[in-house]
């Protein structure tokens, strides 16, 4: 039986782009699949849900009975990818659960694939947040972007040495046009007709990007 | 023929988790194959027996004819270890009993090996109750079990006080039962299986059952960290079989 994606999109720090990743590889995964469910659980920034409400759902990890509602369903095999995302507050409480309950394992006994999506930059708690996840998460299923955008320069070495996506730095007026809530990657890909333009290959090399990191999961599960 | 082994849980206070403490043992000893009767005297109704029926039988304690049931059937009975969950104010009448029918002696010569799980409550009278239990413990292998199960605010004595109390037994060994997640706690007493069924999401009769795969993960992790105290101990080496793969931890 195939196995069913779990994407945990997540960094300690504040606007780094996390939002803006679950967004891509939400409607990557509805554009493929036909089917996605977004759990969105961000309180102080941005979130996801404003940006694909039919898609979405806001999840709380702050007491048992909101941690049961949240991973009840991710740890299902049902077929339908998922896409989390962790707001920076939520970071170490989420993590910390996962230990604690024993999610690798029991997602791999069930066929589930977590693939932790890590928004890198250069500053301590993210170092720190790495180092963290390199101990909990085996290497394959875990992600480092470097988004150009965020990190203006050289990624920490340390976080390179693994997976690597690459987001490039979008102009700032094409970064306010995506930022719209109304604004959406699929639509835009549908209707522009000029494939030329630096917003349709800024979309399709993340949504190249994407189906590689997919592809990589199915050839680990065969 | 191995060894019979006794292994009393107890404290003279109530609800300090004696009962909690014995499911842990229960489940500890079936993990790692070690077949194990039990003794609830919570008479006339048991909260263990709800837990392990099939293993366990009520007695009242303070009588004779129940306390020949225990007794006299150690070495015939096939289960080498029996595990007695002493219900709460019983700890000091049950050691005395045990003394007065010589069995206290017995251990102390070698022909039984006997332990004694004291739970330790969050008041200073627990302190005194070490020192009380201690008289009886030549002989006894004496576990002092710091429980945080139910409370985090335990064990707040002065540590000079409490160290004046431990030193006075000799070989006394401490545990320490980490707190496991509320909600995990009263899901697995709704259930009233086993912690082992719990975590392998199994009902009473192994039928297949539907527990949250969160509190499941709380369970596993908890019941893990109290059998590596288990393991610190050398259980297994004290009833006399050597640890194996456990099922219960794969």
């Amino acid at each position: 039986m195939p196995t069913t994606p779990v994407f945990i999109v997540c960094s300690p720090r504040p606007l780094v782009g996390k939002t803006l990743v679950a967004r891509q590889l939400s409607e990557f995964l509805l554009l493929k699949n036909g089917n996605v469910t977004a759990f969105d659980i961000n309180l102080k920034e941005p979130s996801l849900l404003d940006y694909l409400p039919r898609i979405t759902e806001t999840a709380e990890i702050a007491d048992t009975f909101g941690k049961i509602a949240l991973m009840d369903r991710v740890i299902l095999n049902d077929g339908v990818a998922k896409v989390i995302d962790l707001g920076f507050h939520a970071f170490d409480e989420f993590f910390r659960m996962l230990e604690e309950i024993g999610f690798m394992k029991e997602a791999a006994r069930r066929g589930v694939s977590p693939v932790v999506i890590f928004l890198g930059d250069n500053d301590r708690v993210s170092t720190q947040a790495h180092d963290r996840l390199l101990e909990q998460i085996p290497p394959t299923a875990l992600v480092v972007v470097d988004n150009e955008y965020v990190v203006r320069g050289e990624l920490a070495e340390a976080m390179t040495h693994g997976r690597l996506l690459r987001i490039a730095a979008l102009p700032m007026f094409l970064k306010t046009y995506v930022d719209r809530l109304t604004f959406s990657f699929t639509d835009y890909l549908r209707s522009e007709k000029d494939s030329s333009t630096e917003l349709h290959q800024w979309i399709r090399t993340n949504f190249v990007s994407f189906r590689e990191l997919e592809l990589s999961l199915i050839l680990q599960g065969s | 023929m191995a060894k019979p082994v006794v292994i009393v849980v107890g404290a003279d206070k109530g609800g300090v988790g004696k009962t909690t403490v014995s499911r842990t043992l229960l489940d500890y000893f079936s993990a790692n194959n070690v077949p194990t009767r039990a003794f609830d005297t919570e008479f006339p109704r048991g909260t263990l027996k709800r837990f392990h029926p099939g293993l366990t039988e009520i007695v009242d304690i303070t009588t004779t004819p129940d306390q020949m049931k225990i007794f006299d059937t150690l070495n015939a009975a096939s289960p080498s270890v029996t595990v007695i969950d002493v219900r709460a104010g019983l700890l000091s009448p049950s050691l005395v009993a045990l003394r007065d029918i010589g069995f206290l002696d017995a251990a102390k010569s070698g022909q039984i090996t006997f332990a004694v799980f004291h739970i330790l409550g969050p008041s200073i009278a627990s302190l005194d109750e070490i020192a009380e239990t201690a008289n009886f413990m030549q002989g006894a292998k004496y576990f002092l079990v710091k429980n945080f199960i139910n409370n985090t605010s335990f064990f707040e004595w002065d540590q000079a006080t409490y160290n004046s109390y431990f030193h006075r037994i000799k070989d006394a060994t401490e545990l320490t039962i980490p707190k496991l997640n509320e909600m995990a706690y009263e899901q697995v007493e709704v259930a009233s299986v086993p912690f082992l069924k719990f975590v392998a999401n199994k009902g009473a009769a192994d039928e297949a059952a539907n527990y949250s795969f969160v509190l499941r993960g709380y369970v596993r992790h908890w019941l893990s960290n109290v059998w590596t105290e288990f393991d610190r101990i050398k259980l297994t080496d004290l009833v006399g079989t050597k640890a194996a793969a456990r099922s219960g931890e794969k």
